[in-house]
């Protein structure tokens, strides 16, 4: 992978020459608690050195809520029109991002492809770029504090220039674009590099035991543990809005008044929703909070290893900081591992 | 396919669901296309008071018991019971201070001239008949009415959002009012549908469309009282608009 510098000064160039490749979306501040992905106009909104964003970037993939077809009685199905030419650039997603949409490309692209999710996602490059932890952030612990793959562009910050790793074709395509912009690496910007590695280890403060945790959740099926987040949990579904990697949905059909056209929509679900696992004939089988809890710990952790191998958890820490009731993933992890040993 | 009969109705509220009716301008065409309004007190001059009704929209609470009469005679009209409102399916706010006597409540209010009508503890409608779907908000949502317009003309029984305004709220980016700002909101507990239209504008959700099924209360207060309200402050703000609620109720008679 080529590394190339690029000094900050020549940030804003190099920002506006990428609006060739597509319409730009990064983060913005929102307000001084808030920051979230949004289409850039004018590229001195953006700020990459924010915190996390409030909304992942899966809300330009697996929209909130979304119009999959329109139907009616004389014309029958009628697809959503797409261009499919239009390009987006991701600018500024951080690692942990990088692997959430890694991970939502894995779901969606199983036995039953999702092109609703990747009509948007082919056509969307993504420029990451490196942070500095807080103390919701547990990245470390899930092996996402850094990315091999699934950006076209990574910029690591070294104070005065960015670090640039060219990743794909785009990607390099994007830098030869304004190569007067970039500088060759020299053994300065090495040793800065390290340090701030070095840096940003220091500023983890919570850390998630990943070790046979599958098997202790397993163990730990019946722990009280379970109940007491049920009684603290409100099933206001916050964490799993805010969820790099919760996928679900709902499916539900809008009809005109006169009843000969429709909108089939789906927008996200929750698992922790007390309609989520009702079935017909009014049977529930997660009609307990604390049961419907525990089941998204289950998935991320247990299920989700089972079936593709690793957790679909990139600790963001997203769930930390917008859970009312203060349930903390690292927390209930912790506690569930010490009840196994004690 | 002859179209169904309706009626809309008000008992004692501010009239806001039948204004919302009226408001849906754009639509109020196809609505007539599809239903056989025959009473709308509000806005019609020539009700017809006795047929069979397939469905009725029924806004307002019950506080006086003349209301009990006449919603029994609505209901054994219609076919189906609708509930529109926050005060129809909770009481709203006539009922937030259902806890004094409503002789005391007159003579604060009305003094002497009080006693020339009867007044009762403000009441949901499900209290008196059974209601076959709701719809709440203070006011209703004109995109929820007309949706549960569209599902019940076609036979379904319409699909409403049963999750909480957190919901909502966070798919619209809000930077949270009750974590963040340290404000007095009931967006956890309370039912979405409104596209968290207060919290859109910084406002805190008051609670207007009701709790949510399942609301964790005990939860919810805890959290507020973490954050420094008193007991006063946020029992008053669980009764503003759904004090009947069984929910609310069973937190306050734990005190």
């Amino acid at each position: 992978m080529q590394i190339v510098k690029l000094p900050k000064q020549n940030l804003d160039k190099f920002i506006k020459s990428l609006s060739k490749f597509g319409q730009i979306y990064a983060p913005i501040k929102k307000d001084a608690n808030t920051s979230l992905f949004s289409k850039i106009e004018d590229s001195s909104q953006i700020d990459l050195g924010y915190n996390r964003t409030l909304l992942p970037p899966k809300k330009y993939f697996l929209p909130p809520i979304d119009t999959m077809f329109k139907f009616s009685a004389e014309a029958g199905y009628e697809e959503m029109e797409h261009d499919l030419n239009e390009k987006s650039i991701l600018l500024g997603v951080h690692s942990c991002d990088i692997h959430g949409l890694r991970i939502l490309d894995l779901v969606f692209s199983g036995r039953y492809v999702d092109n609703y999710y990747f009509t948007g996602r082919k056509n969307t490059s993504i420029i990451g770029v490196s942070c500095i932890p807080d103390d919701m952030c547990f990245c470390r612990s899930m092996g996402t504090d850094f990315v091999e793959n699934g950006f076209d562009l990574f910029l690591s910050d070294i104070d005065q220039s960015y670090l640039v790793r060219i990743a794909t074709s785009l990607g390099d395509d994007m830098v030869r674009a304004s190569q007067s912009l970039f500088k060759e690496v020299g053994k300065e910007e090495i040793e800065e590099h390290k340090k701030k590695s070095n840096e940003m280890q220091k500023h983890f403060k919570i850390d998630l035991e990943l070790y046979n945790l599958p098997e202790i959740l397993d163990l730990e099926y019946e722990s009280k543990t379970w109940e007491e987040i049920g009684e603290k949990c409100l099933s206001c579904g916050s964490c799993s809005m805010v969820c790099p990697t919760c996928y679900c949905y709902d499916v539900f059909d809008e009809l005109s008044l006169d009843g000969k056209t429709g909108e089939r929509k789906r927008r996200w679900d929750s698992c922790l929703f007390k309609d989520y696992a009702l079935v017909a004939g009014g049977t529930n089988f997660r009609s307990e909070r604390s049961a419907r809890v525990k089941n998204r710990y289950f998935h991320k952790h247990r299920g989700f290893v089972a079936q593709y191998g690793k957790p679909s958890c990139v600790g963001c820490g997203r769930c930390i900081q917008s859970c009312p009731a203060k349930i903390n993933i690292v927390e209930v992890i912790t506690k569930i591992r010490s009840d196994a040993y004690v | 396919m002859s179209k169904p009969k309706i009626g809309i109705f008000g008992m004692t509220g501010c009239a806001g669901e039948q204004i919302v009716i009226l408001n849906c301008e754009d639509e109020l065409m196809d609505i007539l296309k599809v239903l056989d309004i025959r009473s709308f007190h509000t806005a019609m001059s020539k009700n017809d008071e006795k047929c069979n009704l397939d469905i009725a929209f029924v806004e307002g609470a019950l506080v006086q018991p003349e209301e009990e009469i006449s919603l029994k005679e609505i209901r054994k009209r219609s076919r189906l019971l609708i509930a529109l409102g926050t005060c129809a399916v909770w009481g709203g706010v006539a009922a937030m201070k259902n806890e004094v006597s409503r002789q005391r409540l007159k003579d604060i209010v009305y003094g002497s001239p009080g006693r020339i009508f009867k007044s009762i503890p403000a009441q949901p409608l499900h209290s008196f008949v059974k209601v076959d779907f709701s719809i709440s908000g203070c006011p209703i949502e004109k995109e929820q009415f007309l949706q549960a317009v569209a599902s019940l003309v076609h036979g379904d029984i319409p699909v409403l959002p049963k999750y909480a305004v957190c919901t909502e709220c966070k798919i619209n980016e809000n930077t949270c009012l009750l974590l963040e700002k340290s404000e007095l909101c009931l967006g956890p507990i309370t039912v979405a549908g409104c596209n968290a239209r207060c919290a859109n504008c910084g406002i805190p959700c008051s609670g207007c469309r009701g709790p949510v099924e399942e609301a964790n209360i005990a939860s919810e207060v805890e959290i507020l009282k973490e954050k420094g309200f008193t007991l006063g402050d946020i029992n008053n703000q669980l009764r503003t608009f759904a004090g009947p609620a069984e929910a609310i109720q069973t937190h306050l008679a734990k005190r």
